[in-house]
């Protein structure tokens, strides 16, 4: 989680475009997993106004998307965006172009863990919490964030 | 009397088997009976995050295979989260050629080498989506009717303030599940209605109160809980009521945090569908599982008015 309150800083270094990057097919690989097409988001931000846990990341949800669409998974896989997503499906529903967000974020999760990046795991839970979570909370947690 | 196959999942089955006993309890009451499948597993909580991963379809498929081969069409379960996976994976097997065809592949595969059941030599059928999960409070509010609920009414909630909580899974996503309207749904406020209580409007009812979060991001799902809770008691509320576990663990064991964070906070109880129906039917406290609430949930007890029928142990 980031160490700051608030809402995400509205800039980002600049990102520099090259067609290899582009075209590397990490969009591609994301509407594959998520049977979306990512493609559409026109960037009108309602996802990331609706999201209830906007606050507490550090790119917004529509700039995920926006990243996707550029094939730039480095700062999706840098950032804490898709650790923080509780796949709430707020987005999925107000998505105006009817994209199922939620779906593009389990997609993202899911390329992060098949490079190995895990962000929780079983030593990272005390044994207090562990003794009283529901049990949903307890596989959701490691089926969502862990491979 | 009527038996209706239910699922109840894992958490009922133990760290919430306060929701579990009033729904049973509750539910005797109104003329049905949860009928505990035979056999179940987990069903995996959150449907697989993509449809590469066949392997967390299985387990619900299962569960909904063997509702179908013991000659059932409906199955309740009351945790949304089960209700979110049995329904989606359902929903996906049903409209999904491709899916259907991978799930019934490895549930043929899988059977046999499953020593501990008895050796089944009946013809295989592929599990089409035949069986229709439900939530107990769509059961209520489609199949038996809210009116009967008012009817059956053994103690009074009238003057009690409910804020009605959502959460995330029992209302999305919108296209598969069809509960109700994911922005501006009705079932829990009329159930209120139902109860004779009164529903309370607020912002936050289908926010989310950080759902898993709550084990990788403690603090994350604090905050949420914190605005959910202000604004429930900010609009009058008396208690909140919620169906999923989770949802309860979070509203109520998290104000513990929320009270060290916020100085200017309030707790407010936290009741599951199950027990304020079970109360209103007439079902002692002392069945309720009050004992497991970290929020004190006397304040509202004490509103509400003695049992007009005689109390029974069920």
């Amino acid at each position: 989680m980031s160490e700051k309150m608030g809402l995400a800083p509205p800039k980002s270094p600049p990102i520099r475009l090259t067609r290899e990057i582009v075209n590397a097919g990490f969009k591609q690989r994301v509407d594959e997993l998520s049977g979306q097409h990512s493609d559409a988001c026109y960037q009108c931000g309602n996802c990331s106004s609706g999201c209830p846990l906007a606050q507490e990341m550090d790119i917004l949800p529509s700039r995920v998307m926006r990243l996707v669409q550029l094939g730039q998974s480095d700062d999706i896989f840098n950032s804490e965006t898709i650790w923080i997503c509780a796949s709430c499906f707020q987005c999925t529903v107000r998505c105006p172009k009817g994209i199922d967000i939620q779906a593009v974020m389990d997609a993202v999760r899911q390329i992060a863990m098949d490079e190995g990046i895990d962000h929780f795991g079983p030593d990272q839970i005390s044994p207090e919490l562990a003794a009283e979570v529901p049990q949903p909370g307890l596989v959701g947690v490691y089926r969502k964030l862990a491979t | 009397m009527a038996k209706i196959a239910y699922y109840p999942g894992c958490a009922l089955n133990e760290r919430s088997s306060h929701l579990d006993r009033s729904a049973r309890d509750a539910t005797l009451r109104l003329g049905f009976e949860l009928d505990e499948l035979d056999t179940w597993t987990c069903c995996g909580a959150v449907p697989p995050v993509s449809e590469e991963r066949v392997m967390n379809l299985i387990a619900p498929s299962r569960i909904l295979k063997d509702v179908r081969d013991s000659g059932r069409d409906t199955l309740i379960t009351i945790c949304d989260f089960c209700y979110n996976t049995l329904k989606r994976t359902n929903y996906s097997i049903k409209s999904d050629e491709i899916t259907r065809k991978r799930v019934n592949a490895f549930l043929a595969d899988d059977t046999p080498e499953r020593d501990y059941l008895e050796k089944d030599d009946s013809l295989w059928v592929d599990y089409e989506g035949e069986v229709k999960v439900i939530h107990l409070m769509e059961y209520l509010r489609d199949e038996l009717g809210y009116d009967k609920i008012t009817e059956n009414l053994k103690r009074s909630l009238r003057g009690l303030k409910i804020a009605p909580y959502y959460g995330c899974v029992m209302l999305r996503p919108q296209n598969e599940i069809q509960l109700d309207d994911p922005e501006n749904p009705a079932i829990i406020e009329d159930f209120i209605t139902a109860l004779d209580a009164q529903p309370v409007k607020y912002p936050y009812r289908t926010e989310c109160c950080g759902s898993y979060l709550s084990v990788s991001s403690p603090d994350a799902s604090t905050r949420l809980c914190y605005r959910i809770l202000t604004s429930a008691r900010k609009n009058g509320a008396d208690a909140i009521v919620v169906s999923c576990p989770l949802c309860f663990y979070n509203l109520d064991s998290r104000q513990k945090a929320i009270s060290e964070a916020y100085s200017d906070f309030k707790p407010v109880p936290i009741f599951y569908f199950t027990q304020l129906l079970s109360v209103a039917l007439g079902v002692k406290f002392g069945r309720q599982g009050f004992e497991k609430h970290n929020v004190d949930v006397t304040p509202v007890l004490d509103k509400i008015g003695s049992s007009t029928g005689k109390e029974d142990e069920v």
